[in-house]
């Protein structure tokens, strides 16, 4: 620092004073946007987006990347977000041709299409890792921007086991034969094949998920401080099954109210038809439509949304209560409960607005996410030092993160 | 904090380097921004140019770029936009339009017509304009390519005497000829399959290429004027370019929802592009029918024959029991109701509106 620092001022301008030295600081996060504004910063964007045949896209996203981030404060100060949007427009021409490459070879050319799925293959472990760059950098706490430091071997040793499937796919299953004659054994060894492999991924997908976590949360940056995920893949295994027990449990519940339903519904169909004659049937059948309507809601809402909500809940915090720097302790705790509630008045008033409630959802299921949250903070962070740091590149891969839907794990 | 009288503001400033904050006047002079330490130690001058200002918004804090690096941090809103509206700075007028709830209920109305434009307007014309657009020999490729796949899926070789394959596709080259004596019939190719799984039936694929099974051939098998009809109407889908135009339909469509819902649901989005496909593919089988129509009569058959090809395939449908306690008529609208009729896809339009229309067609008057 060039210049001696007015001490009595920075006390004056931070909301906290900072902690005596050696002692563990928390810093919670706060998320202050509002649904009411979200909804006219959604509506501009989308009416701006469509009038330009989506060429505003990159600006919108900006927009709503920045208002997002400077509403979550950690310790009191926002998170800051710089990304160009006219950098984030080059990306996104460029991702757009790549789009519109890989849609007219499947379409036009689907013999092909396995090309351009290599192609993909091949490129998007890059895409991913610059995605995750271009976002950390172009984030910031006080002034001083994050970064991402995982190197490009490990994205593509952590993210290509991801496509072992359908490598085996290609190497094991027959040629189509052709013709109308298909051996009866040569279909049954695909079906053997296809389940095997089925399974194997299956019961690999947790390590898989660990080490796509594990590269990802061990290359965050700040200052001097570079987390790494401390959790083991027994953990991921746990938790795979726990999900998958909750699955069982609710697909139990559904089949059994399901059952009842029926069980209540022929016994009525029966003494109506008794009573009534044919005009007990249509009672029946009714009955019997609004049953299957209750069901398939049932299946269709409540499935997604338990077991959604506990994977969500509890991957959060797996993955942010183990993951630490030497000087940063992120906690976690976001239960299922509260989750599960927002989640659930989320998807009845975004049907029941026609979707106009989408907004408002989004920052109230942001708020409940962030707010489980904290930061424990070792010593003063008033005296760490970032590294001058280069800027300008990853738009590219920044744009593609958003195109196939990969985000911070936030 | 306060925005001094003079076009000053206390604010707060990082340097970018390190996360300690530090007070700092901030003041607009000429074309530049004036940052200024308390002690005067610090001095920087930034082209207003260069400076990212922030969005006006009611939440949350006012951060600032600057060029190199550093930020401004200003914890209250309101104060920051009093400073930065009295030093004579300009925003955006999209931040303007946010900020008020009429602009925003008129952007909500924009959105809905410009939706409705496209659906009813835009995506029809883009796709016929891109369909066109498509060279014949990359079409050709597309349809030989697909009739590999039906034909690995669903079709068995034909068990039809070639005399009779062939006396079929005279007939229907002559009812074409007939039809277009300028020659000006798109190119087509007829191809006889025996299919179990579909059944009695017929379609077109991109390029040209016309299957008709053996089913629908024994079907109306006393009816070949009914047999030319079907294959008038496929022939029209092929001069309609109806396969490419629905494929790029579908594209248009799905990215257009994408836009719309964003990040929401895969499965919501699905929902309003399929109806939407099942709607321009309705719209395409009308157009068919026009041509077929119209080629039945330029060769002298009136397009009522077509009328017992739907109610055959009315009869497949429900099987014979049904038809004979309640005879078809077509005439009356209820008739079978929702029955769909299996010639290319299964989303035509109401049979009893067809069988309508075939009947009561009238040659257009000579203009």
């Amino acid at each position: 620092m060039r210049d001696s620092d007015n001490f009595a001022e920075t006390v004056m301008m931070d909301a906290q004073p900072p902690a005596p030295p050696h002692r563990p600081q928390t810093l919670d996060i706060r998320f202050t946007g509002s649904g009411s504004e979200y909804f006219r910063i959604w509506i501009v964007n989308l009416l701006l987006t469509l009038v330009t045949l989506t060429l505003y896209l990159p600006f919108a996203r900006a927009r709503r990347m920045a208002y997002f981030q400077n509403n979550t404060l950690v310790g009191g100060d926002p998170l800051g977000f710089h990304a160009d949007p006219w950098k984030m427009f080059r990306g996104y021409l460029l991702v757009l041709v790549l789009g519109l490459g890989y849609w007219a070879v499947s379409n036009f050319m689907p013999a092909f299409s396995w090309v351009a799925l290599v192609v993909f293959m091949g490129l998007w472990p890059l895409l991913w890792r610059s995605s995750l760059q271009f976002r950390l950098r172009n984030t910031s706490w006080r002034g001083v921007r994050l970064s991402f430091v995982g190197d490009i071997p490990s994205a593509y040793l952590s993210m290509l086991p991801m496509f072992l499937p359908a490598l085996a796919f290609v190497v094991l299953l027959p040629e189509p034969v052709e013709g109308e004659a298909v051996a009866e054994e040569s279909a049954r060894y695909a079906a053997a094949v296809v389940g095997a492999v089925v399974l194997v991924f299956v019961l690999l997908l947790p390590w898989l998920w660990a080490r796509i976590k594990r590269y990802q949360h061990g290359g965050y940056t700040f200052a001097q401080e570079r987390t790494e995920l401390t959790v083991g893949v027994g953990r991921f295994y746990g938790l795979f099954f726990k999900i998958l027990g909750v699955a069982l449990v609710v697909m139990l519940v559904v089949g059994s109210v399901m059952g009842a339903a029926f069980g209540v519904m022929m016994l009525m169909g029966m003494t109506n038809w008794a009573e009534l004659g044919r005009g007990g049937g249509a009672v029946a059948g009714l009955l019997a439509a609004v049953a299957f309507g209750v069901v398939v809601l049932m299946v269709y809402m409540l499935m997604p949304l338990v077991v959604g909500s506990y994977t969500t809940s509890r991957l959060q915090n797996l993955l942010w209560s183990h993951t630490r720097s030497p000087k940063i302790q992120f906690r976690s705790d976001l239960r299922l409960g509260p989750l599960f509630r927002v989640g659930l008045v989320n998807w009845l008033l975004i049907a029941l607005t026609l979707g106009l409630y989408w907004p408002f959802a989004k920052v109230r299921l942001a708020r409940v996410k962030l707010e489980a949250m904290a930061l424990v903070v070792q010593g003063d962070v008033d005296e760490w030092v970032a590294d001058a740091q280069p800027a300008g590149r990853g738009v590219l891969g920044d744009a593609a993160g958003d195109f196939f839907g990969v985000d911070m794990g936030l | 904090m306060e925005a001094g009288a003079s076009g000053v503001i206390r604010t707060q400033w990082f340097d970018g380097r390190s996360p300690r904050g530090r007070s700092v006047t901030l003041r607009v002079q000429g074309d530049e921004l004036l940052l200024r330490t308390h002690d005067g130690l610090v001095e920087h001058h930034y082209p207003l140019s260069g400076v990212r200002w922030p969005e006006r918004r009611s939440h949350g804090q006012r951060q600032t770029g600057l060029p190199d690096g550093g930020l401004i941090q200003h914890a209250s809103a309101a104060e920051w936009d009093a400073w930065f509206q009295a030093s004579g700075l300009r925003e955006g007028a999209v931040v303007g339009w946010m900020q008020s709830w009429r602009a925003t209920f008129a952007a909500m109305a924009g959105t809905v017509v410009f939706l409705a434009a496209a659906w009813v307007w835009g995506v029809p014309w883009l796709s016929t304009t891109l369909a066109r657009l498509v060279p014949q020999s990359l079409e050709n490729q597309i349809g030989e390519q697909s009739l590999a796949q039906l034909d690995r899926l669903f079709l068995e070789p034909s068990q039809l005497p070639a005399a009779r394959q062939e006396a079929l596709r005279q007939r229907f080259a002559r009812v074409v000829e007939t039809a277009h004596p300028e020659g000006d019939a798109p190119a087509w190719q007829l191809a006889f399959h025996q299919s179990g799984v579909l059944g009695a039936n017929a379609f077109a694929l991109p390029g040209g290429s016309i299957v008709l099974t053996d089913e629908l051939v024994e079907l109306l098998d006393d009816q070949p004027d009914a047999l030319v009809g079907v294959l008038a109407h496929e022939l029209g889908h092929v001069q309609h370019r109806h396969g490419l135009d629905l494929m790029v339909r579908a594209s248009l469509v799905s990215a257009l929802v994408g836009v719309v819902l964003g990040d929401a649901s895969g499965f919501l989005a699905t929902v309003p592009a399929t109806l939407a496909t099942q709607s321009y593919s309705r719209d395409a089988e009308r157009e068919a029918d026009a041509h077929a129509a119209q080629m039945l009569h330029a060769s002298g058959i009136h397009p009522a024959v077509m009328a017992i090809f739907f109610e055959r395939m009315l009869m497949e449908a429900n099987g014979p029991d049904k038809v004979s306690g309640q005879p078809v008529d077509a005439r009356d609208d209820e008739t079978g109701a929702g029955v769909s009729l299996p010639i290319a896809i299964s989303s035509h339009p109401d049979h009893a509106e067809r069988i309508r229309f075939f009947r009561e067609w009238q040659a257009p008057g000579p203009r």
